[in-house]
């Protein structure tokens, strides 16, 4: 065989693994070092110190944000699922295949159209003032006070995983095999009985997958909880926001920040457990 | 009851259910562009009379020119590294198996899942350290880790759409290596190329939370409209986030259009 | 040396990973010669092709072509083009310029390549069809511009991985006879991998048969055909009245279906020794009552029939399992009860069997 290793397949494979390696791998290695440095005087100084560690698991404050933060992205994650379920349904199996290419194409250009601007925008829906309140005005009733709620936040997190979160179902779904529908059908399963019976299992690892997404993408996120929820109570996102632009805290955002990425990491695992669970070679 | 009745209804419903979705999808982008043109200084209804004021006021604001400059600066520095890299990479999937491949795929694709308040606090951490936080420079850095996933997927996409037996065919015929790629991978997968440069500058453009972190005095545009967001309301933001949307939708829907099309013709081939 | 061969292989042996590929293989391709490499899929024939084409190295052993080693040679320094079963046609090239890649490669002019491939398109009556983009050719132009593409350089050998597998039938036909009139008219020497025996036989001057990476047969078609040499290669050719036994040492083989007569060039066989006796299934008759005189005969069940065309082929059953088959016209067979389960006696001239004597 020809040598493996020439100047050609290193042209190629060589660059991106050494950009990722020394500003992918190498930040994310040098904050777990920097949850070890110490502050003095404002100033951090490299030390082997578990003060950040200590300090910040003794808060309760930390572990109210965390269980909150927790909660609202498993909220996010399960409600986002739900929601977007009948539109992924409708679009895999109720459209003509060139409607259901527009329906795709019109997904994806939200999911690449800035979020932050999105969720400015909820607000003029949403504020006291704003458009929905207008509306009930207009018909005479009460004004409900929606931003700065959960229900804000909920809405913002729905913006920020909706898309994705139909596509990623709508691919798992579009490559069910049609046959399987009829046949249930014909073995006398109703419709919405084969929905939970065959579809559903049918395509669990994709529904799975985009659960999880759902649920990465909100525990991360700072701008709805911020901007719709009101920052108040405060989300981890937030804390490592605030720790890190106020002063120089860094090494106690790092205790955050890999906190949540051992989270992020038992969750995904567990979720790809969950989907492949039970499934053969 | 009337089982042919009730799945009409159930088909109209998932219909009715879809445009539903769309609207909840599309409904910010569509006040930001209404509100973007109305008078009134704080958008509710009913409507205030139609005004340009809003855009004047940002497009004479020197502030937000600067935002411009640094992100189309960095949107172009980052949307050709990114596709050069995630080309490099998808190739690199696509010829060869070696050992540790899924430890290299794995860098090639995760960076876009790591929370970007993360992201953003070790980029801020380690280029610092390494004396290149603050600068334009900082957020190219950051940006190329997020967008060559992109790259590097949508160009593997195309790949795949590959008869395997075209490289190998063309060596066949006396191309070496470099010549095979010169004349056929690239010609083949440029829809990709060009699909790739769009999106990776769509989300570079778009990205607002690393570049918040990391960028310092050279603020991109959606870190200023962060800015703007942490002040007051202001209709301002509704045309900023309109340009915003206006620009990042038309790369979008290029890179889209250029994806599909490749599909078509792939099709074609294919059905014969 | 007036006949060196154009290709040899020396002991070549193809392994990937723990699977061997192809095993040992010692083989001549002469000049001028349109060589099959058959078998079914796995026995190493596309293996083989490419590693003559350079896509593959052995493992073991050495290639020669025109007399020099070229294991070490890459592919696009080998003057060995190749038709695949993809065709594997640029698509965003049309088809002049696809036919003038492989000149374009070697750093042939502008001028002279266009003129060149204008050329070949023409050969190939395609010349119409020289702008056209690849997606809007019929499987039939394909397969011409595939074999423009590969020609152009005139080169002394072609290798052939299944071209005609995506055709229908009736153009694998008209193509086989345009790839054998090209090869007679060219004189260069083809090697043709195919999976199909029509293909195999009908064009090639030698066929070599495949089986697990070993070499089973090479001969023309007829001797094949009339000589399978081991019980793989009879079987491979879809005989199916295949007897092994003993020998008895008086020119009778003991076989599961009871002693049957070896053919004259078998008497000699010494006793104990094992053989195998094929009856080809054109040679073989059928009879509701014992057959009298100087033949052997099996009594078999009918499990089916199948209809191919002018002909009838009768598959039977012997108590024993294994299966007979023989083919009859239907004029012959309208005079016989073929009904599934009926029991019939299966004869032939002992002299007309073919002898396997195992090695």
């Amino acid at each position: 065989m020809r040598k493996r290793i020439t100047l050609y397949s290193l042209t190629f494979s060589l660059p991106l693994l050494l950009w990722q390696l020394v500003f992918f791998v190498f930040p994310l290695a040098f904050l777990v070092a920097l949850s070890f440095w110490t502050v003095k005087n404002f100033r951090m100084e490299p030390a082997f110190d578990t003060i950040n560690w200590v300090t910040m698991y003794g808060r309760s404050v930390f572990w109210q944000s965390y269980g909150l933060t927790l909660a609202l992205a498993a909220g996010a994650s399960v409600l986002t699922s739900i929601l977007a379920f009948p539109c992924s349904f409708a679009i895999a199996f109720k459209l003509t295949p060139k409607m259901r290419q527009l329906a795709i194409f019109m997904m994806v250009i939200p999911f690449f159209t800035s979020y932050l601007v999105r969720v400015y925008s909820w607000q003029i829906f949403l504020s006291d003032n704003g458009i929905i309140n207008g509306l009930l005005g207009l018909t005479g009733l009460e004004p409900i006070g929606m931003l700065n709620t959960v229900f804000a936040t909920m809405i913002g997190y729905l913006t920020l995983c909706f898309p994705l979160v139909v596509l990623l179902q709508l691919f798992s779904l579009m490559f069910i095999d049609r046959t399987l529908i009829e046949a249930a059908h014909n073995l006398r399963c109703g419709r919405l009985r084969t929905v939970f019976e065959v579809v559903i299992p049918s395509a669990r690892v994709g529904l799975v997958v985009a659960a999880l997404f759902a649920f990465i993408l909100s525990f991360g996120d700072f701008v709805s909880p911020v901007y719709l929820g009101g920052g108040d109570p405060t989300t981890l996102s937030i804390l490592i926001t605030d720790t890190t632009k106020s002063g120089q805290q860094w090494p106690r955002a790092a205790v955050i920040a890999l906190t949540m990425i051992g989270t992020l990491l038992a969750v995904a695992f567990a979720a790809i457990s969950f989907a492949y669970k039970g499934r053969g070679k | 009851m009337n089982n042919f009745n009730r799945s009409k209804f159930v088909e109209f419903g998932l219909r009715f259910y879809i445009l539903l979705s769309f609207g909840f999808v599309f409904a910010p982008i569509a006040a930001s562009f209404v509100f973007s043109f109305n008078s009134d200084r704080f958008p509710s209804i009913p409507l205030g009379s139609f005004s340009t004021e809003w855009y004047q006021a940002v497009a004479t604001d020197p502030l937000v020119w600067d935002g411009l400059r640094n992100t189309l600066f960095v949107g172009f520095i980052v949307s050709v590294v990114s596709t050069i890299l995630g080309f490099g990479a998808a190739y690199t999937d696509f010829r060869y198996r070696f050992f540790g491949k899924s430890v290299y795929m794995a860098l090639a694709l995760l960076p876009p899942t790591i929370p970007v308040v993360i992201m953003g606090l070790a980029m801020l951490a380690y280029l610092s350290r390494i004396n290149l936080s603050g600068q334009s420079i900082s957020v190219i850095i950051s940006h190329i880790v997020i967008c060559s996933p992109f790259a590097m997927a949508i160009t593997r996409l195309r790949l795949s759409q590959m008869d395997p037996d075209l490289e190998a065919a063309a060596w066949n015929l006396g191309a070496s290596e470099w010549a095979a790629m010169r004349y056929v991978i690239v010609p083949f997968a440029l829809p990709a190329i060009f699909g790739a440069l769009f999106i990776t500058m769509a989300v570079s453009f778009d990205e607002f939370a690393i570049s918040w972190f990391v960028s310092g005095l050279n603020e991109t545009l959606p870190v200023k409209v962060l800015g703007f967001l942490q002040g007051q309301v202001s209709p301002r933001i509704n045309a900023i986030g309109t340009f915003v949307f206006v620009t990042s939708m038309t790369l979008v829907i290029i890179a889209q259009i250029l994806l599909t099309r490749q599909m078509r013709d792939t099709n074609i081939v294919a059905k014969d | 040396m007036q006949n060196e061969p154009l290709v040899t292989f020396n002991g070549v042996i193809k392994k990937f990973g723990g699977f061997v590929a192809v095993q040992k293989l010692d083989l001549e391709i002469h000049k001028g010669e349109f060589l099959a490499i058959m078998g079914s899929s796995g026995c190493g024939k596309t293996t083989t092709l490419r590693m003559l084409a350079g896509l593959d190295a052995p493992t073991e052993g050495e290639i020669r072509l025109s007399g020099k080693p070229i294991n070490d040679l890459p592919t696009w320094q080998r003057d060995t083009p190749m038709v695949w079963q993809s065709l594997a046609l640029f698509p965003f090239l049309n088809v002049i310029e696809n036919v003038e890649f492989a000149l374009k490669m070697r750093g042939v002019g502008a001028k002279e390549r266009r003129s060149r491939a204008e050329n070949w398109l023409e050969r190939m009556q395609i010349s119409e069809f020289a702008t056209r983009n690849i997606a809007q050719l019929s499987g039939g132009q394909r397969q011409r511009v595939a074999l423009a593409r590969s020609l152009v350089v005139e080169p002394e050998i072609l290798l052939l991985d299944e071209p005609l597998s995506a055709l229908d039938a009736n153009l694998k036909v008209r193509m086989q006879s345009v790839l054998q009139g090209l090869q007679q008219e060219l004189g260069i020497t083809f090697v043709y991998v195919t999976h199909s025996q029509s293909e195999a036989f009908s064009m090639a001057d030698r066929v070599v048969i495949m089986s697990k990476g070993v070499v089973e047969q090479v001969g023309t078609a007829q001797e094949i055909y009339r000589a399978p040499k081991t019980r793989f290669v009879a079987e491979f050719l879809g005989s199916s009245n295949i007897f092994s036994g003993k020998c008895d040492g008086n020119g009778n083989l003991e076989t599961a279906v009871g002693k049957l007569h070896l053919p004259k060039a078998g008497t000699t066989q010494r006793k104990g020794q094992s053989a195998t006796i094929v009856i080809l299934d054109t040679r073989a008759h059928l009879s509701v009552t014992q057959p009298k005189g100087d033949v052997d005969f099996v009594r078999a069940n009918v499990i089916g029939e199948e209809f191919t065309g002018a002909t009838a082929t009768i598959y039977l059953e012997a108590e024993d399992g294994s299966e007979l088959r023989v083919q009859k016209d239907h004029e012959t067979l309208a005079a016989l009860p073929i009904n599934v389960g009926q029991s019939l006696y299966v004869s032939w001239q002992p002299n007309e069997t073919h002898l396997i004597p195992d090695v």
